[in-house]
């Protein structure tokens, strides 16, 4: 067994794991976290992505003793007091969602996205999912909604800052 | 009239809220309490008779049950259409993934790790695998008696006189490959007896009724005792259309009065379910000298791999679809679905009319060169219209929008 | 089976555990080909040496004459680098490559050099580059051409008490450039079909002094192409002698993979990707002025 200290959604925790127990399984199995999905084991569809460190990964990728002293966001993290990020409202809003098996990874890699480029291009947009696999085939709308989402986020910031000058 | 509240609209999908936050439950996301985990022990060889025997691994400790089909209560028998599936192989396996015994354990690790010392002597026989090669008399039988699950024939107009009167012939030869759905979300579930004694599989499946048809019948008991509940379903595309872990599942919960879950790697995915046929397609298609088709001939050879699952449909849809959206006043189609040691086929996304338009349209892209037209012009003069009769003899008597979807294409594209 | 986990908190020390067990420990850093390994019970050590978090191996220190990468840096980071953009287009692109962004957050430099895999996307840039590896262990350091680094598919020249502490290799100048080009199935997430990467020096624009060209996947590990490099070293560039050289490398690949199903269209695919690589390493060394 190895004890990890870390942080998951703003929550402190440390917990021993086995040395072979991923990421994914800690998540899913031992915190019930299960908006982080499974699906291929390797790397390569991107419906396990979580955010470490202010960074996306494939949780199907990290063991769990790499996670030590990290701070992890799972969808489950993103919701707020208030309601639904606007990232998840935009996905909502522009029909992306279909199996819904990726949209948990999704939203979190244009999370991730918005908060490096806050006004990504369509290209740009694609590059930055191209992690994250969509069987149902619907990219079009999930770019849409990443684009819609750029805009809400906008819309926020601003909103905010003339409610703060109102003050 | 008053405006419409839904039609026109865009309306926010009612399970949209819980897929965007991950609250979604899928079968893999049920934990029960003291829940037992089961796996699947599965055939490495293509075509062979087999011998089980699990003494060895069912003394690991941990391991609570292993089933073979000697455990199977009901009918050792699945399949969508023709019950050529068994729930545990018994005499012989027929590809590479067929299931041929389930342990039972206390957790997912000892099922696994008992899986491999279930001990397994295999007696292999000959093999096929190109289903051309499997219609000959003298190839292997993967089944009773004949490979050929399925045959059909259509015929219009009579082919060997109009080729007589054709500008241009072309005879070619296509095939297209097995695909795999790769759905996300990898087979799952949990099974259960409740209170009230009734089975309970939850599995993410597009048949619940067909599902719980099956499972009585694998467990030989009433349909009202069986109930499936349908989760959130991650993809399906055609491929859960089949059983694949669900009365194992419920035969595990049934015997052992205890809930029993699991959940399929990618890799097992692919050797559970059905694939899309590859088709190997003979098409000798002629033209007069304007590009008006004359005649067609088709035979189409699908390859349903060890078990039907749906290959009726689809190789009757290929057929149907044979000629492709055009009008051909003579034509013979025959298309066969046959059993291969091959993983087996069935539903996927178009189910037949997927396959031929790789042969069709390249017949009219090889016409039209031959003839030094467009390959748009020779389809303008050919696609069907409101009043066109199909190879089958259907009359299409309303909104054959083609000609105009075309045109549109040509606008776009030129 | 993985029995014990190690996270030392010194550099020191991990070289103190190489020297005494270092047969029975495999080194993770960002683990993203490890890790499948694991869950595929193909990992046979019983030992992991965690050194993920080393912020003595992660750097990118760019001077005038030499630059230097730590083995531990992640591909993100050097994709974030705009002096490595900017000087090392081919390098940058190489990386850009690796994976998807979840890859490139977690796998670093190092581990894609001492995985031994043929296709790995950074290595032949830092052939072409020219790189020196740097090993540490307990009492020695020992300095390495990354050429001789790879001894045969998935075997390489690390020593059971070695870490490969940095890359390092020449700063570009004047007149040199670097290109890199790939041919996946897929835009995102590719493992490399093949991929050519080539270092040019210019002398009155058009006649090349140097040149280094590098290849992935199409042998057991990244190799340099020396057959190809005399061919068009002190020679003026021209389109006719590209195509010379192209066919040449046709030729080259049908040898090497002889028998092997991915030789016709390597075969074929090789000759663009090398004409295109090679223009624009030219396009770079212009720039680089």
């Amino acid at each position: 067994m190895f004890r990890i200290n870390f942080t998951i959604n703003n929550k402190g925790y440390t917990v021993d794991v086995d040395e072979a127990l991923r990421l994914v399984d800690l998540l899913r199995d031992k915190f019930q976290l299960t908006g982080t999905k499974e699906g291929c084991a390797e790397g390569e569809c991107g419906a396990c992505t979580v955010i470490m460190d202010g960074r996306t990964v494939q949780s199907c990728l990290v063991m769990a003793f790499q996670a030590d002293g990290s701070n992890i966001t799972t969808i489950e993290g993103l919701e707020r007091e208030d309601g639904l990020h606007p990232i998840q409202r935009a996905f909502l809003d522009a029909g992306a969602v279909q199996c819904g098996f990726c949209t948990p990874g999704m939203v979190l890699s244009s999370k991730a996205l918005l908060d490096k480029n806050s006004n990504p291009s369509r290209e740009e947009i694609r590059e930055g999912l191209s992690g994250n696999l969509c069987r149902c085939t619907g990219y079009n709308k999930i770019v849409d909604a990443v684009a819609l989402a750029s805009k809400y986020l906008k819309e926020e910031e601003s909103d905010g800052a003339s409610e703060n000058s109102r003050k | 009239m008053e405006p419409l509240k839904i039609v026109g609209n865009r309306e926010i999908r009612v399970d949209g809220m819980a897929k965007v936050t991950g609250k979604a439950i899928y079968p893999q996301d049920i934990f029960l309490e003291n829940a037992l985990y089961g796996y699947t022990v599965r055939s490495t060889k293509v075509h062979a008779k087999i011998e089980v025997d699990i003494k060895k691994a069912e003394e690991i400790e941990g391991v609570v049950k292993i089933l073979t089909h000697k455990d199977v209560t009901g009918m050792n028998a699945h399949g969508v259409l023709f019950k050529d599936q068994e729930v545990f192989c018994s005499q012989k396996v027929r590809r590479i993934g067929d299931p041929i015994a389930f342990v039972i354990a206390k957790s997912q690790k000892v099922a696994k790790e008992a899986s491999k010392m279930v001990e397994i002597k295999y007696t292999e026989l000959p093999a096929v695998f190109d289903p051309v090669e499997a219609m000959k008399e003298d190839a292997p039988i993967i089944h009773d008696t004949t490979n050929i699950r399925y045959y059909y024939k259509c015929r219009k107009g009579n082919v060997e006189e109009a080729f007589k009167k054709c500008d241009v012939i072309v005879e070619r030869e296509y095939k297209t490959s097995m695909v795999e759905h790769a759905f996300l979300q990898t087979e799952s579930g949990v099974s259960y007896v409740d209170k009230e004694g009734v089975i309970n599989v939850c599995a993410a499946t597009q048949y619940p009724h067909f599902d719980q048809l099956e499972v009585a019948e694998g467990l030989g008991v009433n349909k009202e005792q069986v109930r499936i509940i349908n989760p959130a379903v991650g993809g399906a595309f055609g491929g859960r259309e089949d059983i694949t872990l669900q009365i194992h599942l419920a035969l595990g919960a049934y015997l052992l009065k205890k809930p029993i879950r699991m959940t399929y790697s990618r890799e097992e995915s692919f050797y559970a379910h059905a694939k899309r046929h590859p088709i190997v397609m003979k098409y000798k298609t002629g033209a007069d000298k304007n590009g008006k088709l004359i005649a067609m001939e088709a035979t189409l050879i699908g390859d349903t791999g060890a078990y039907a699952s749906w290959a009726i449909n689809v190789m009757r849809k290929a057929g149907v679809h044979a000629t492709g959206p055009y009008e051909i006043q003579n034509v013979a189609i025959d298309s066969y679905s046959v059993y291969t040691n091959n993983p087996y086929c069935g539903a996927m996304r178009g189910f037949g009319a997927t396959q031929v338009p790789v042969a069709s349209e390249q017949q009219m892209d090889i016409i039209a060169e031959k003839l030094g037209i467009s390959p748009i012009e020779i389809r303008l003069r050919n696609c069907f219209k409101v009043g066109s009769k199909t190879a089958t003899g259907q009359l299409l008597n309303e909104s054959v929008p083609l000609k105009k979807c075309i045109e549109e294409v040509q606008n776009k594209l030129f | 089976m993985i029995r014990q986990c190690i996270t030392p908190s010194t550099l020191e020390a991990v070289l103190n555990i190489l020297d005494e067990e270092g047969k029975d420990v495999e080194l993770i850093a960002g683990g993203t080909d490890l890790v499948i390994d694991i869950r595929n019970e193909k990992f046979k050590k019983s030992k992991l040496l965690n050194i993920a978090k080393f912020k003595l191996l992660k750097f990118i220190n760019i001077n005038e004459d030499k630059t230097s990468i730590g083995s531990g840096t992640k591909f993100t980071d050097i994709v974030e680098n705009g002096e490595v953009e900017k000087l090392f287009l081919g390098l940058w692109k190489a990386c850009k490559s690796v994976g998807a962004p979840q890859i490139r957050n977690m796998g670093t430099i190092g581990g894609n050099i001492c995985n031994g895999s043929p296709a790995a996307d950074s290595v032949p840039p830092l052939l072409a580059l020219d790189a020196n590896l740097i090993m540490i262990s307990k009492d020695k350091e020992r300095v390495i051409p990354l050429r001789e680094f790879y001894l045969d598919k998935g075997r390489v020249d690390r020593r059971e008490d070695e870490l490969l502490y940095a890359i390092k290799f020449n700063t570009l100048k004047r007149n040199e450039g670097i290109a890199f080009e790939k041919l996946g199935l897929r835009k995102a997430l590719a493992i490399s079909r093949i991929s050519c990467s080539i270092y040019i020096q210019l002398e009155k624009n058009d006649y090349i002094k140097n040149i280094r060209i590098a290849t992935g996947a199409l042998g057991k590990y990244p190799q340099r192409e020396v057959e190809l490099e005399c061919m068009l070293k002190n020679q003026e560039i021209s389109t006719g002698l590209l195509n010379t050289v192209s066919k040449h490398m046709s030729h080259i690949v049908e040898q090497r993979l002889k028998g092997r199903s991915s030789m016709h269209f390597k075969r074929s695919a090789i000759s663009g990707l090398f004409i295109k690589t090679c223009k624009d390493a030219v396009e770079e060394a212009k720039k680089n002025v």
